[in-house]
């Protein structure tokens, strides 16, 4: 879906006095090259609070810490801070959370009214552990972590916070004194105000605020081209530095179309976090994009720690590192261990308002810090398997007879699918929850001809609404009060699809409700089980706002859109998400796709990256921009196959298929003005091209399945970049060429047009992969050059793992409920292997109720076992265990199978010696029951 | 236990049953005679006879299973009496999906599948009925649409004889017309310039001052025109030959019968410049033509104007025919049936041209494709692909826009109707 170019062809159609402003648009943006215009969107030196605040360089902070005023409780400490400059007070909250992980809340001690905390991100309060105090004297504070020696040393004058372990500073916290609090104040008319008036209520902090007003402007109002913002609480924003010593490599923040590992923006604008429908976005810079969560990771050989930065006003992050050439930390060094030379990067957080509350999560492992975020925000949402495999969106299938049609070509071309996708063409008049009456007269018909092929259907339904009286979803909102104001108190109106939008205040619960309530069956008319969602458009997109999206001073109840920005995506996809599980009673999990999203926005749903284009480096960022989220929580990420914005050739496609079949979300879509791409209109070798890399995702289906109810256990990413799996080995730690699905599957797509090679590092001393297609057995801890041709996709399984596979593809994951599984053992060095099977029923929620099986493979000492990983819980499955392919084998004389009740029978097999493969012929035995199987 | 025992006996046998025919047409059976072992249809491998169909796919053809979804290339054959036989693919076997009409893919599956191989093939029978009496009806209107077509294409032909010599007479004229105002270039050449007109606005071969045109029509110098003077020299633009009556001549001199150079610039002036009713009488080859210059220029500009006349009736002729031509040799099908189609208007207002045929060998007129159309607004032009289909009637059925700007047309005409296809739906299988 894209944003503005969209919006001129919809808006051509029914705005007539617009018509040479829209051309004019269109000449521009058919002109020069084809990118974002980058001056629709704010560089920092344009966002005022960000232009103010990087004007601060590092140096002596003005913030004191007033020992005397610390109260420690048993859960938390309490401390005020002071601003030499203006006397103005803060309040430090410092609490140690369960898991290894320091919360540091700073906010005014007495705000002239109160600040915004971001709610509903946290799944619960976090748990608390004791702090102790360990020592204390005027320079400063000495408190204990607990465990493995774990210390935080306050010091008192400039304030700093160091948290340090044994003698290793792990992080410092205005180290720099970058700490830096815009205190709220009142305004101050001074055109209608007399002199003397002014002088007599002047004290020391009102004079330096004067003085700070009268050198930089923006604070009390501020406009970008023709936007302006009122400002009414003047400048609020927040800012702290963070130091890594040791540490050369900074993940997360996304979303960037950036490289995975972080650069330093020295020399350039900060990373930006403030969700925009960016039009044809750039790649590789630090330019916002439409989600934003504000969490990184800093990794160094020894540790992984991450920085969650809850604040979801509009965020820019500095990156810096000595080690490229910055001297940052020069004379601070007294707790650093060594010596000037090491390794460090400097982090800044800056943000327009709101409270700093920052979640320091220590590690010391990738995978701690994935569980210690997964304890804050929760885990990745387990999807219906069917969400798993393949989708088909196009803007736009136009009605249902093209749907039909569609359906019908993947079965004459044998290609599998499980969602066909409609965009907003579907609706009456962009109207959402509505159905065009002409192009999708009996929407139940068409939903039953997709449930009867076992297939299912996506709708759009963005947030903005369509102002129409004669609309029922915009009158309810508007006479319900719901709807988003204006800083005058109207209702607040923005242009998108559909003309005049209304945007519903989703931050207000009881809006939420209702919005859940309207995809109840009988509100929702011509929907079906088989129908699910898709939420487009909610950074929000306002076509004719700021940057493309809502104007700060909107106000939502008691707080400014500016508080709340980055938050109202996940808001819309939790209400929408709420709305699924609503109408099956709580049964059915539901599937909702979001384009904005935010810390959390992993409990909702998926994620993809938006708008992107046919063109190379757009499949090759595909990869990067995946990872980062899945590092901050959000697994279930995808770009659109073939690029949204125009027509890629016909091996981009193919390139890109092979490389979506391996992405945790799988869709095609393509642009309204783009010619029609369905996989089989590109010849019937391409055709079959496709076909096998389709088939290829399905076959592992059960694997993927078992990720993401990995993921949803643990919040570890499904598709992640290799140092998470190889921490300790630096060829890793850049890496974003390819990627580990989970942690047994390496794959490296070729993203090169015309390739003929690409080369592959497979990681690991004394590990060993097998090319999944040829079985071939490569050494690990080396870059293995690997010739390519359009089949290829170079997919590797770990030596020492147990994939489980279903080889029967069939027209949809469902058609494969009852399947049976081929387990592929590759061995290791050792000779051992393991991995897990799970299997539920695919769709409800009674995995909850402990309705699954879950069961350990392993194999070791020449036997194959399935035992039971979760006794508690209960399934049965029809899949058996059709065959058994051992990689890296030597050819037994005897097979034989034991099962639960002690039967003993004999597999017939076929060894493979050229490349010492081992299958065994049909065990037959049931996938959820006891059973082994040895070689002798 | 027991009880067991009885249901597993009882299911092996249909099984075995089963397994030997399940998914096999009968052209296959003789791969599939019982006996000891299997050798896989392309010869690959010999199994034991038990593990075909045993739901464990042995042979890479997959031909071990062909009635269970295990191999993945395999196919399962639906029998489906009463309706026509297929195969599907093998991996829609046990889907839970009825894909064979006779319900034989879905054996062992939570499918409820009915057998509707007879209703199918009834709805089947009637649809290729209706088909071969839309194809009968379809083919004698096409017979008439030829007939007509031939007839129109003679009639187009006679048309362009008729036109070729309209168009010799007129160059034969052309030259005429050309060798005299040349004659006429030549006089002019030879007389002085008259003195320019300060009026812009010029009446047809007259001297175009007011103070000229006076003089013109007082013959007799005297300082004012009379009834007489406007007999001799005023005509009516539609009947030059007849002199005008004495009313309408004092018509045009006020009511008077006498007017001066004063009155005259402010009325019969304007009645003659805006030459609507009267004009000056041509004055060709009237005596004295040497010495009035204004004459004379009016006389080459007579000259001129016919010979324009002469040729945009030429250029319009020859346009015609280049039209006319053009169309005759658009390829209209073998027998001109497509003629009676030519500037029809189906709705396809995007395109005036006619389109390329660009059906498949076999049909060559099945489809036509228009390019080039009407800009699109992401650049680029609309296209359209039309595809014919026989039908009674000629119109245009369904129209498409799968992707923007690119349409398809579904276009039904008696004359799409092929009598292969006829035969054809004769020997369908039913």
């Amino acid at each position: 879906m894209g944003g503005v170019k969209r919006s001129i062809i919809k808006m051509a159609t029914f705005t007539g006095s617009m018509a040479p402003v829209l051309v004019l648009w269109l000449a521009m943006s058919l002109s020069g090259t084809w990118a974002v215009d980058k001056g629709n969107f704010k560089t920092c030196d344009q966002s005022a609070f960000c232009k103010r605040q990087r004007a601060l360089k590092p140096g002596d902070s003005p913030y004191r810490a007033l020992l005397e005023t610390m109260e420690l409780t048993n859960t938390r400490l309490t401390l005020q801070l002071i601003n030499d400059n203006n006397k103005v007070r803060l309040l430090l909250e410092l609490y140690r959370l369960q898991g290894n992980m320091t919360r540091v809340k700073i906010n005014e001690l007495k705000p002239l009214k109160p600040r915004f905390e971001v709610p509903d991100v946290l799944i619960t309060e976090p748990s608390t552990e004791p702090l102790s105090l360990l020592s204390q004297d005027e320079n400063g504070v000495v408190l204990s972590l607990g465990t493995e020696s774990q210390r935080v040393i306050i010091s008192a004058r400039p304030f700093r916070l160091d948290i340090m372990e044994g003698p290793e500073v792990l992080m410092s916290l205005n180290s720099r004194g970058l700490l830096a609090f815009e205190h709220l104040r009142m305004r101050k008319d001074t055109q209608a105000e007399p002199e003397g008036e002014k002088k007599e209520e002047a004290d020391p902090a009102n004079q330096a605020e004067k003085e700070e007003e009268e050198k930089v402007d923006g604070m009390w109002e501020e406009t970008f081209k023709s936007h302006s913002d009122s400002k009414p609480n003047g400048p609020s924003a927040i800012s702290l530095d963070f130091s890594l010593p040791g540490v050369e490599h900074v993940y997360g923040i996304p979303e960037h179309a950036d490289t995975l590992r972080l650069k330093t923006t020295d020399n350039g604008d900060p990373y930006r976090l403030y969700n925009l429908d960016v039009f044809q976005y750039e790649l590789y810079n630090p330019m916002a994009l439409y989600g934003a969560v504000p969490v990184m990771l800093a990794h160094k050989a020894q540790r992984t720690t991450g920085i969650f930065w809850l604040n979801a006003a509009e965020t820019w992050v500095d990156i810096s590192s000595n080690t490229a050439g910055k001297t940052v930390f020069g004379k601070m060094l007294d707790y650093v261990q060594g010596s000037s030379e090491t390794p460090q990067t400097d982090v800044r957080w800056i943000s327009e308002s709101g409270i700093i509350d920052v979640f320091i999560m220590l590690g010391p492992t990738p995978k701690d810090v994935f569980s210690q975020y997964a304890s804050l925000t929760g885990t990745q949402s387990f999807p219906p398997l069917a969400a798993v495999g393949y989708h088909q969106c196009r803007w736009n299938y136009n009605d249902q007879e093209d749907v039909a049609s569609v359906d019908a070509g993947f079965d004459e071309h044998d290609i599998p699918y499980d969602y066909i996708w409609l965009d907003i063409e579907h609706t009456d008049g962009k109207r959402y929850f509505t159905w065009d009456s002409h192009k999708f007269a009996s929407p139940k018909e068409m939903l039953q001809a997709l449930e009867d092929k076992k297939r299912k259907m996506v709708a759009i339904v963005d947030p903005h609404i369509k102002v129409d009286s004669n609309y029922k979803i915009h009158n309810e909102i508007r006479n319900k009060g719901f709807y988003i104001k204006n800083k005058d108190g109207g209702d607040y109106e923005g242009w998108c699809w559909p003309g005049s939008a209304g945007y519903p205040d989703f931050t207000r619960p009881d809006m939420r409700a209702w919005w859940a309530s309207m995809f109840a069956y009988d509100q929702y008319e011509g929907t079906a089980e088989n129908l699910y969602t898709w939420n487009d458009m909610n950074e929000p997109s306002v076509f004719n706002g700021p940057e493309v999206t809502m104007h700060k001073d909107a106000v939502h109840g008691a707080w400014e859109h500016r508080d709340v920005h980055n938050l109202y995506g996940l808001y819309v996809q939790m209400a929408t998400a709420e709305g699924q599980i609503q109408r099956s009673g709580g049964v059915e999990r539901p599937f909702v796709l979001t384009r904005a999203f935010f810390a959390g926005s992993q409990r909702y749903g998926a994620v993809w990256t938006g708008d992107n284009a046919a063109e190379w480096d757009h499949l090759k960022v595909s990869i990067p921009m995946c990872l980062s989220l899945g590092l901050v929580g959000i697994s279930f990420c995808g770009a659109d196959v073939g690029g949204f914005f125009k027509s890629p050739s016909t091996e981009l496609l193919v390139r890109w298929y092979q490389t979506g079949a391996y992405q945790p979300f799988f869709r095609a879509h393509a642009h309204l003005d783009t010619p029609r791409r369905e996989p089989w209109l590109f010849g019937p070798e391409n055709t079959a091209l496709i076909r096998d890399v389709v088939r290829q995702r399905y076959t592992l289906l059960p694997y993927w399945y078992q990720q993401f109810y990995h993921a949803y256990r643990t919040g570890e990413p499904i598709m992640r970049p290799l140092w998470v799996e190889y921490p300790q080995d630096p060829a890793t730690f850049a890496l974003d060429d390819e990627f580990l699905i989970g942690k047994d599957l390496l794959v490296h797509p070729v993203t090169e047009e015309g390739a003929r090679g690409v080369t592959a590092y497979l990681p690991g001393k004394d590990q060993v992969w097998f090319d999944v297609h040829t079985f071939q057995k490569h050494n690990g801890a080396q870059s293995l050059y690997i010739p390519v041709t359009m089949s290829s996709i170079p997919v590797f399984q770990r030596g020492g793992s147990i994939i489980p596979r279903k080889m029967r593809v069939r027209r949809s994951s469902s058609c494969m409920t009852h399947d049976p599984y081929t387990l592929y053992v590759a061995l290791n060095l050792q000779r051992t292997a393991e991995g897990e099977l799970y299997i539920d029923d695919g769709h409800t929620f009674n995995y909850e109720k402990k309705e699954f099986i879950h069961r350990r493979l392993s194999f070791a000492k020449n036997m194959l076992s399935s035992v039971n990983l979760a006794t508690d819980a209960e399934f049965s499955t029809g899949s058996w265990i059709e065959r058994i392919v051992i990689l890296g084998a030597s050819k037994p004389s005897k097979v034989t199978l034991k099962t639960a009740d002690g039967q003993e029978s004999q597999l017939e097999f076929d060894f493979d010696a050229s490349m010492s493969v081992l299958t065994l012929r049909k065990p037959g035995v049931n996938a959820g029951l006891d059973w082994n199987v040895m070689l002798q | 236990m027991h009880f067991h025992m009885i249901i597993v006996a009882v299911f092996w046998f249909g099984f075995v049953d089963s397994r030997k025919i399940r998914g096999i047409s009968s052209s296959y059976k003789r791969f599939f005679r019982e006996r000891k072992s299997f050798l896989c249809i392309d010869g690959s491998k010999i199994i034991p006879f038990e593990q075909v169909n045993d739901d464990y796919c042995d042979c890479e053809d997959g031909s071990d299973e062909p009635g269970t979804s295990a191999c993945p290339q395999g196919r399962f054959y639906c029998t489906n009496l009463g309706f026509r036989p297929h195969y599907i693919p093998s991996s829609r076997v046990n889907d839970g999906i009825c894909d064979c009409c006779d319900a034989s893919d879905e054996y062992n599956s939570h499918a409820h599948c009915q057998n509707a191989c007879w209703n199918l093939g009834q709805r089947e029978r009637a649809y290729v009925e209706g088909q071969m009496r839309t194809l009968d009806e379809g083919l004698q209107l096409k017979q008439q649409l030829i007939e007509e077509g031939v007839l129109l294409w003679r009639e187009k032909q006679a048309q362009l004889r008729e036109l070729q010599q309209v168009a010799e007479d007129l160059q034969t004229k052309l030259e005429e017309r050309r060798s005299r105002k040349q004659e006429a270039d030549r006089l002019k050449e030879q007389t002085p310039r008259p003195p320019e007109a300060g009026d812009g606005r010029l009446f047809r071969g007259q001297n175009s001052t007011v103070t000229g045109t006076f003089k013109l029509l007082d013959s007799n110098k005297d300082g004012s025109i009379t009834v007489d003077e406007v007999q001799a020299k005023v005509a009516l633009v539609h009947d030059e030959e007849r002199v005008l009556s004495e009313d309408e001549a004092v018509a045009l001199l006020g009511g008077d019968h006498q007017m001066d150079l004063t009155t005259f610039q402010h009325t019969l002036w304007d009645i003659l410049t805006n030459g609507g009713r009267v004009k000056i009488k041509d004055t060709h080859g009237a005596p004295g033509v040497g010495e009035d210059p204004p004459l004379k220029v009016a006389d080459r500009e007579w000259e001129a104007t016919n010979l324009k006349k002469v040729e945009e009736a030429y250029d319009t002729v020859n346009m015609e025919i280049s039209d006319l031509r053009e169309k005759l040799a658009i390829d209209y099908g073998p027998d001109w049936e497509f003629l009676f189609l030519n500037s029809q208007c189906y709705k396809l207002k995007v395109y005036e041209r006619w389109g390329m045929w660009e059906g498949p060998p076999k049909n060559q007129y099945g489809r036509m494709v228009y390019e080039n159309g009407e800009p699109c607004w992401q650049g680029g032009s609309r296209s359209t692909t039309v595809t014919l289909t026989c039908g009674t009637e000629t119109a245009l059925r369904s129209v498409k826009e799968p992707s923007k700007c690119q349409y398809i047309m579904d276009f039904q005409t008696p004359v799409a109707c092929q009598p292969v296809l006829k035969q054809r739906g004769i020997h369908s299988e039913l």
